[in-house]
């Protein structure tokens, strides 16, 4: 990836917004991200949209909040990979030439689909009658099967979580108190070993990047460091004997593996370079799973650096800074541009009292339905 | 008995007699051997058209499992508020990820296992059923 830098970011805080419309959200979090960027939505050149919920056009419907200007608008989904991938095509419409600057939105009120689809009374798939947070608690037992994990470790990771999203005020989970590792164990049980407060929060939300060129970047902030894309990369899964193709919801280990190299060798960097880091941690077992798969530490060694704090903020290499999916939300189209917000800030030295030092190098990676990984790797030019 | 209908067609046998277990249906490829579940038209390790129809199970071997502390989805059984999920080892080669019979504490990993049918819920004289799997080995 060359040339391609995020020229600004916005949010709509992620939450439950019954009383606000998919344009309600869309439009603050868009407007946010073009007075970042100290652009106006006649700049802007070409959008990509992702959202998984809202019904038929609604990308382009959305898209006329901000003006009716004539550009192409495209819709991308890609499961809880949706934001990621959005980002991505925009990313590559800039590098390619193709558009000077484009804006990647995400929005969702996956409340409302929780309340239309009736949860799992739809029998087009043999596993609808199975909770989603199950297939991740397989991938939790399993481990503490193989390696003695303990459910501490994975309220470790959720109590940091948490921790990190009091200090982001883009996030929905705001605690009050300091979560300890107690108070996670102590929430009410979804599967065998994951907690409520192990798991994601269902939301709504919205989310944006304004992507252009580098030159553009210093010119419309002279004073501001310019963050630059490294590295995009989507995979899809590889066969391997056992691979599970009812459910797919969790997909096999190695696709974040593969996706994260190929990354790494995009950028010329390895996981020992990288300053932050934030994951699809939508249950904790996840971010524990993702910390070995993406090369932040050996196999076998997750356990040992959770205890030590190697992850949290001032940690070796701080991941989740602004809360992960499990305290900063995951309404679904935007969170990978939640993760986009975040680096983005972090590496402008702009994330306020979660802001990790020195940050030069971050890491965004997200799964969709299990079926697809993307991550990102952003720096400080 | 009153008569049984799969809550979703192409997955599992339902036997006439209540006795013998399901089977899942899969897929077998005639030019490399591997097995498949659910059924596919290609083989997703050799990429061979050349694809057959097989019964696979009924019985298999725990590679890891949980409890959901809410109630299985479509049903409004009492005893379905809380249910085990397991993912089972088919001795053919496919892995599912399917409901299980029992408690926690009735499950291991590595332990063997039958499927069976449950009924999810009625449908005029129909029961409606899902295929799920129980621990072929006593408790504890």
């Amino acid at each position: 990836m060359k040339d391609v830098a995020v020229l600004g970011v916005g949010m709509h805080r992620f939450g439950m917004w019954a009383e606000k419309s998919h344009a309600d959200l869309a439009r603050e979090a868009g407007l946010a991200a073009l007075g970042d960027a100290g652009l106006t939505f006649r700049d802007v050149q070409a959008a990509y949209v992702g959202h998984i919920f809202a019904p038929v056009m609604s990308a382009v419907r959305t898209m006329k909040e901000f003006g009716l200007t004539g550009i192409p608008v495209q819709h991308v989904e890609n499961a809880s990979a949706t934001g990621s991938a959005a980002f991505r095509e925009a990313c590559f419409a800039v590098a390619s030439g193709r558009h000077d600057v484009v804006m990647v939105l995400g929005f969702d009120k996956m409340s409302e689909m929780i309340q239309r689809s009736g949860a799992g009374t739809d029998p087009a798939y043999l596993e609808d009658s199975i909770l989603p947070a199950a297939f991740f608690a397989l991938w939790a037992t399993r481990r503490m099967h193989e390696r003695g994990t303990k459910p501490e470790h994975l309220a470790a990771i959720a109590a940091k979580n948490f921790n990190n999203g009091a200090l982001n005020p883009m996030s929905q989970r705001q605690a009050e108190q300091r979560v300890t590792v107690e108070k996670v164990l102590a929430a009410r049980m979804v599967a065998w070993p994951l907690t409520t407060m192990m798991s994601c929060p269902i939301g709504d939300g919205a989310a944006c990047a304004i992507v252009g060129r580098p030159e553009m970047a210093r010119r419309l902030h002279p004073e501001r460091p310019v963050v630059t894309v490294l590295a995009s990369e989507l995979q899809t899964e590889r066969y391997e004997r056992g691979h599970l193709f009812v459910g797919p919801v969790v997909g096999p280990a190695r696709m974040s593996v593969d996706t994260s190299r190929a990354a790494y060798e995009q950028a010329a960097l390895g996981p020992e370079d990288m300053d932050l880091v934030q994951v699809h941690d939508a249950f904790a077992i996840e971010e524990l799973e993702y910390y070995e798969l993406l090369g932040l530490c050996r196999e076998g060694e997750a356990e040992a650096c959770i205890e030590r704090g190697d992850f949290a903020l001032g940690g070796r290499v701080a991941v989740s800074t602004d809360g992960g999916l499990i305290a900063r939300g995951h309404p679904g189209g935007p969170t990978g541009l939640a993760q986009i917000w975040e680096t983005t800030l972090q590496l402008r030295g702009e994330a306020g009292k979660r802001q990790v030092k020195d940050a030069r190098v971050g890491l965004c990676h997200m799964m969709g339905g299990g079926s697809v990984c993307v991550v990102h790797i952003l720096a400080r030019a | 008995m009153r008569p049984r209908m799969p809550v979703k067609a192409g997955y599992f046998t339902v036997p006439d007699d209540p006795a013998e277990p399901p089977r899942l249906l899969g897929t077998r490829c005639r030019d490399c051997g591997e097995h498949f579940f659910p059924r596919r038209a290609i083989c997703a390790n050799c990429m061979s058209a050349r694809t057959e129809d097989v019964l696979l199970g009924p019985r298999g071997t725990l590679y890891s499992y949980t409890f959901v502390h809410f109630p299985l989805f479509g049903s409004m059984r009492v005893e379905h508020i809380g249910y085990g999920v397991g993912q089972v080892d088919l001795p053919e080669g496919p892995r599912v990820q399917l409901p299980l019979a029992g408690k926690q504490e009735d499950y291991r990993v590595g332990q063997t296992l039958e499927a069976e049918l449950e009924a999810l819920r009625e449908e005029g004289d129909h029961d409606v059923v899902i295929v799920r799997f129980r621990p072929v080995e006593s408790g504890r």
